[in-house]
């Protein structure tokens, strides 16, 4: 029998709040997919779109950014210009005809263990009918 | 109507009293219909200059390269350029004004009207005269355009030529300039962002095809960051070999350097590099066009940029390059900008 497809994903988690929330729900024991490469930024408004592309790029299933509810961020505005930028990536991703449920947007504090799993939980579920990603991957054998 | 006698007479009074340093304008060469961009310095030269359909090249961006020389000068001469600029030209200058990237003194702006009309697409004229020679293009009477060819003059109706970004143009008349040439009657466009609209009715997959099918033709010669306005990174994230490297880099710097995207032109290396040149121009193209003109395979690489233009207006209420004053479209929010994406 064939091996049930594991998407792989990219987690940009902000370090205030997501990546708080994310070690709440590791140390509270709480059960989630081990499918998600966690990568800790100091802000979701640090992640510029070249991140995310570059993802997709290297083989990412599906990219997750999260950070601080709006209003809680650690420097005060850097979630809103996030929401900005990240509104325009995900609309030219889906304008050029790539599956927008591949790349996710997330607001997890860092009290939300529990939201965090089910987002994780959510997004696998999403992602494993639609299978690897290939249009973005770039040649394997480079 | 733009006289050119006008035109002339101002670029002649400028370089008189040397109150510019030279004038960027159009030219049009010995046995050619099509306009060039000149360069000139003498007060003597100012004959040469002309206005017609033909003149669709973004003369902003030779301001860049303006720039990097005066910053290379040892004694750099503080006086303005002058440009001609149309109203799609003299967007790309408030764009560059509000990223501080010149400053208002840096240019004198000779603003010239497209009037109800705009210039043509080189290869939508050459198609419809079905490979007969044309002597000259000029405007005709309603934004019709008046077209010369060997077998005698022909009214063509604007449908038939204009070029693709001046049918969906908002700014017809200079919204900044110094000195303007022309009727100043504003027109105004139904739907600017028809073209965009057009890919976004489209089914996912059939999208994906079309942009697959587009993209795929790429051979990434990189016309299109030449000829924008708004490329003026001196290291681009989209081509390694521009790192600048002297002989002072250290290992550490170079291994800084990341290789986002491979130059080679296959589909997934050309989705990022345009990906990455759309997102670049979110809230900073002005629609000039000019990149889809440049390009040498024939990518509607507008499409791209106005996908973002539409996104800026309709999601956050953002018109680019009107107002010289407003921040950048990503380095400004408001409270309520639409968040119903995000889980």
């Amino acid at each position: 029998m064939a091996e049930e497809f594991e998407p792989r994903i990219v987690a940009f988690l902000c370090k205030w709040c997501s990546s708080a929330g994310s070690d709440l729900a590791g140390v509270s024991r709480m059960e989630y997919p081990a499918n998600v490469t966690p990568i800790q930024v100091m802000c979701s408004g640090s992640v510029s779109p070249l991140y995310i592309f570059s993802s997709f790029n290297r083989g990412a299933d599906g990219v997750l950014v999260s950070g601080c509810h709006p209003g809680d961020c650690h420097y005060i505005k850097g979630n809103y210009y996030a929401r900005r930028k990240l509104a325009l990536t995900k609309n030219l991703l889906a304008y050029m005809g790539f599956e927008p449920a591949r790349f996710q947007i997330s607001w997890v504090s860092a009290a939300e263990g529990q939201k965090y799993t089910q987002i994780i939980k959510d997004f696998v579920r999403e992602l494993k009918p639609l299978g690897p990603q290939t249009k973005l991957r770039r040649n394997g054998s480079w | 109507m733009v006289k050119i006698e006008d035109l002339r007479a101002e670029a002649q009074r400028l370089l008189k009293g040397g109150t510019v340093k030279y004038i960027i304008g159009y030219e049009r060469p010995a046995g050619s219909w099509k306009a060039n961009p000149v360069f000139l310095k003498n007060p003597e030269e100012t004959d040469r200059l002309v206005w017609d359909p033909t003149c669709y090249h973004n003369l902003v961006r030779f301001l860049i390269d303006e720039k990097r020389r005066k910053a290379k000068s040892k004694e750099p001469d503080p006086r303005p350029v002058g440009v001609v600029v149309k109203g799609c030209d003299s967007r790309a200058v408030v764009v560059l004004l509000q990223e501080k990237f010149i400053s208002r003194l840096d240019v004198y702006l000779i603003g010239v009207s497209c009037e109800a009309s705009g210039v043509i697409d080189e290869r939508k004229l050459e198609r419809k005269l079905a490979g007969k020679k044309v002597r000259g293009v000029a405007f005709g009477p309603a934004g019709s355009f008046t077209v010369t060819t060997d077998d005698g003059t022909v009214e063509v109706p604007a449908a038939e030529v204009l070029a693709d970004r001046c049918r969906d143009c908002i700014a017809n008349v200079p919204v900044v300039s110094d000195h303007l040439l022309g009727d100043k009657t504003k027109r105004t466009v139904a739907k600017p962002f028809q073209a965009a609209e057009k890919v976004e009715a489209m089914a996912p997959d059939a999208r994906w095809s079309f942009w697959e099918e587009q993209l795929g033709k790429c051979i990434r010669c990189y016309a299109c960051r030449s000829a924008c306005p708004m490329c003026y990174c001196d290291e681009c994230v989209a081509d390694s070999i521009c790192y600048a490297v002297t002989p002072d880099t250290t290992a550490e710097e170079k291994a800084q350097k990341i290789k986002w995207v491979e130059r080679s032109p296959v589909d997934s290396e050309n989705f990022f590099y345009h990906f990455v040149r759309a997102i670049h121009l979110a809230g900073r193209c002005i629609d000039c066009g000019e990149c889809e003109r440049a390009c040498p395979v024939g990518i509607p690489l507008r499409l791209l940029n106005k996908k973002l233009e539409k996104d800026a207006k309709e999601l956050f209420g953002y018109d680019v390059g009107l107002d010289a004053d407003q921040p950048a479209l990503i380095s400004c929010f408001r409270d309520d900008d639409p968040g119903d994406f995000i889980r």
